[in-house]
């Protein structure tokens, strides 16, 4: 089984926005393994650690999933990183 | 519908008003001109400050149908569809529309009452958290907890509804919200970004097709949500590529044109499926090898590569390998890649010519025997006599199997569906939606005895907007498709399917004020369908099918697309 990632999430503090990137990670077919937040400003700076449900989960995809969500500034993984990084 | 952003009316100086008169302002300043919803006590003071609006305000009798509606008028306009409703079960009774939307990509606008924010989270009379439920069924959603911000957030939604990947956008607003006076500028300027295609990955692309001996384009409903239909059809005359649509991209491609296979998968036309199957190269186009188009996904075209063009970067990859990526916009990179293969013509004759004599040998055939209405035929001939105005509005069944496999569609707004969720009650929402939408279509509504039903309180809203709907309902006495899957796959153990004792439609229909009457007999056909298409108003023909009627060729559940069975 694949070791996890960890991505890195820039994202705003409207309403409902943690619960739209976690429950998107998830619907997605990932675990979370461990998550890290701070508030920065009027956004919020968070690390999440996933690993996929099965092989045929990917983290690439997952990354562009959460990079069309409204919100999200910025995200970075080890294999790729939005173009406004 | 990604081109073309709303555009605002002049910015004036700023006034005093409620939150509710200023999101019935806003909405006006975005150009809408229809609303379809459902009052109820949280959304109270936005329908105060309707009336005098100008807006028209469509009461439907269940607020599903709202949002069906929205969403169908969303289709044929190419503009904003919006609905309202308000809080707890008005917003709960949204959710299967808002779905549909965003499985279809429909750009649509939901507003919702909500109780006021002190009492949010206390388990208020009629407070659910919308916004929570409906989160992962949306392109985005707002809670606006200040009526200051109410202009921006509608102007947030309208584009973000409409731009790039639509998709439902749902404002939730709190009842204080939409009481609180305030004063609040109107006329943010969003910019309309847009992504160009990259000029290397469309040189590629060119290369990739220059080098194939088979190449296939694969369209799906983003050919026409990007208004690339045009565009298209002038790359596939271009290059005399042979042409298979999914479900929602029927009529991209004229169903009469050379090269059109049809639609491929589950119930997918046999010529569709075995130039999948052969294809050396598939041009994907706006379609995301959703499984009822590919079968079994790792026997899907074994010998292809693919070049696939799609706004939506994250569904380049998500499924199968791609070897060339074409994102942004697609009606720009269509143009440049057909100004590209302009420059000198392919060599694939081999090719279209197998293509071409593989659909006129399994075109489909309308010499059933027997005296009853033979479905298929009906719907092939529905189509015709309507002309380049039709536009069907399906619900879900294999009605909806055999509109896509035997109609004719001049354009694909002319064919509205509910593809992705395959959401029974559609048809007769959904044509309401559409005919607001044009009045001069000719819209049918067709639908199955079971998905009729469940909306069929809306017939009382044709009759009260004097909505010229016309319905032809396909009455097997049961739900066919679950029938058919039955027989096939369960041993014929038929459970639950039985609708023998449906009510007398033709007495529904004139019940609730709507010209109705019945077909039986093949003879019977040409005629009910002129006076069906004759009618002034909203008329119904309720034709009686054979019970034992299914939809072939068919891919079964799990199987490659290249096991397709065919009936007796």
């Amino acid at each position: 089984m694949k070791m996890s990632d960890t991505i890195h999430i820039q994202i705003d503090r409207a309403d409902g926005s943690l619960q739209r990137l976690i429950g998107l990670v998830e619907r997605r077919g990932f675990h979370i393994d461990g998550i890290n937040m701070a508030d920065e400003g009027a956004m919020r700076r968070i690390a999440l650690t996933v690993r996929g449900r099965d092989a045929a989960r990917s983290i690439d995809t997952l990354g562009r999933q959460i990079d069309r969500l409204i919100g999200v500034a910025r995200i970075q993984a080890q294999t790729f990183q939005s173009e406004a990084a | 519908m990604s081109a073309a952003a709303p555009a605002l009316k002049t910015a004036s100086a700023p006034a005093v008003m409620t939150g509710a008169r200023l999101l019935v302002s806003s909405l006006e300043r975005m150009g809408v001109e229809v609303v379809f919803g459902y009052p109820g006590g949280a959304i109270m003071p936005i329908y105060d400050a309707l009336t005098g609006s100008s807006l028209k305000h469509i009461l439907v009798r269940h607020e599903q149908a709202a949002a069906f509606a929205a969403d169908a008028y969303a289709r044929l306009s190419g503009k904003v569809g919006v609905c309202m409703a308000t809080s707890g079960p008005g917003a709960t009774n949204l959710i299967t529309g808002i779905a549909n939307a965003m499985m279809d990509s429909a750009p649509m606008v939901c507003i919702t009452g909500n109780v006021p924010q002190g009492v949010m989270g206390t388990d208020a009379f009629q407070e659910i958290d919308i916004l929570g439920v409906t989160l992962p069924i949306v392109k985005h959603s707002i809670l606006v907890r200040d009526a200051t911000e109410i202009p921006a957030a509608i102007e947030q939604a309208f584009h973000i509804a409409a731009s790039g990947r639509p998709g439902p956008v749902l404002v939730d607003l709190p009842k204080d919200v939409q009481f609180a006076e305030t004063v609040a500028p109107f006329g943010f300027n969003i910019p309309n970004e847009t992504t160009e295609a990259d000029p290397d990955a469309i040189a590629e692309a060119e290369r990739f097709i220059r080098a194939a001996q088979r190449p296939l384009i694969y369209i799906g409903g983003g050919v026409k949500i990007g208004r690339a239909t045009e565009a298209l059809r002038a790359f596939a005359e271009t290059t005399g590529i042979p042409v298979v649509a999914t479900l929602n991209a029927l009529g991209t491609v004229p169903t009469d044109a050379p090269g059109f296979l049809g639609m491929l998968g589950m119930h997918g036309a046999r010529a569709a499926n075995e130039a999948v199957q052969a294809s050396d190269l598939l041009i994907v186009m706006g379609a995301r090898f959703d499984d009822r188009a590919t079968g079994k996904l790792a026997e899907f075209a074994p010998h292809a590569r693919v070049v696939h063009f799609d706004v939506d970067a994250s569904e380049i990859g998500k499924l199968r390998e791609t070897h060339v990526a074409v994102g942004g916009e697609i009606r720009p990179a269509i143009e440049a890649l057909t100004a590209r293969m302009a420059t000198a013509p392919l060599a694939i004759d081999p090719w279209v010519i197998r293509c071409a004599s593989a659909a006129e040998r399994h075109a489909a055939r309308y010499d059933a025997p027997g005296e009853g209405v033979y479905a298929p035929a009906l719907l092939k001939q529905l189509s015709e006599m309507a002309g380049d105005r039709f536009v069907a509005a399906c619900d879900v069944g294999q009605h909806q199997m055999w509109a896509a496999q035997h109609c004719r569609f001049a354009r694909p707004e002319a064919h509205i569906t509910s593809g992705g969720l395959g959401a029974m009650g559609f048809g007769l929402p959904a044509g309401l939606g559409a005919q607001m939408a044009d009045p001069e279509a000719v819209v049918v509504t067709i639908a199955g005895d079971g998905g009729f039903m469940m909306n069929v309180q809306e017939l009382a809203t044709l009759r009260r907007y004097g909505v010229p709907l016309k319905i032809v309902l396909l009455d097997n006495s049961s739900l066919g498709l679950v029938r058919q899957w039955q027989e096939l796959f369960f041993e014929e153990n038929y459970s639950e399917i039985d609708l023998s004792d449906n009510p007398d439609f033709v007495k529904v229909a004139e019940a609730f004020g709507v010209e109705a009457f019945r077909i039986d007999r093949r003879d019977q056909v040409e005629a009910g369908l002129a006076r069906l298409l004759a009618a002034e108003g909203a008329c119904l023909a309720h034709v009686v099918i054979d019970p034992k009627e299914n939809v072939w060729p068919l891919v079964p559940p799990g199987k490659s697309n290249a096991e397709m069975m065919e009936g007796a």
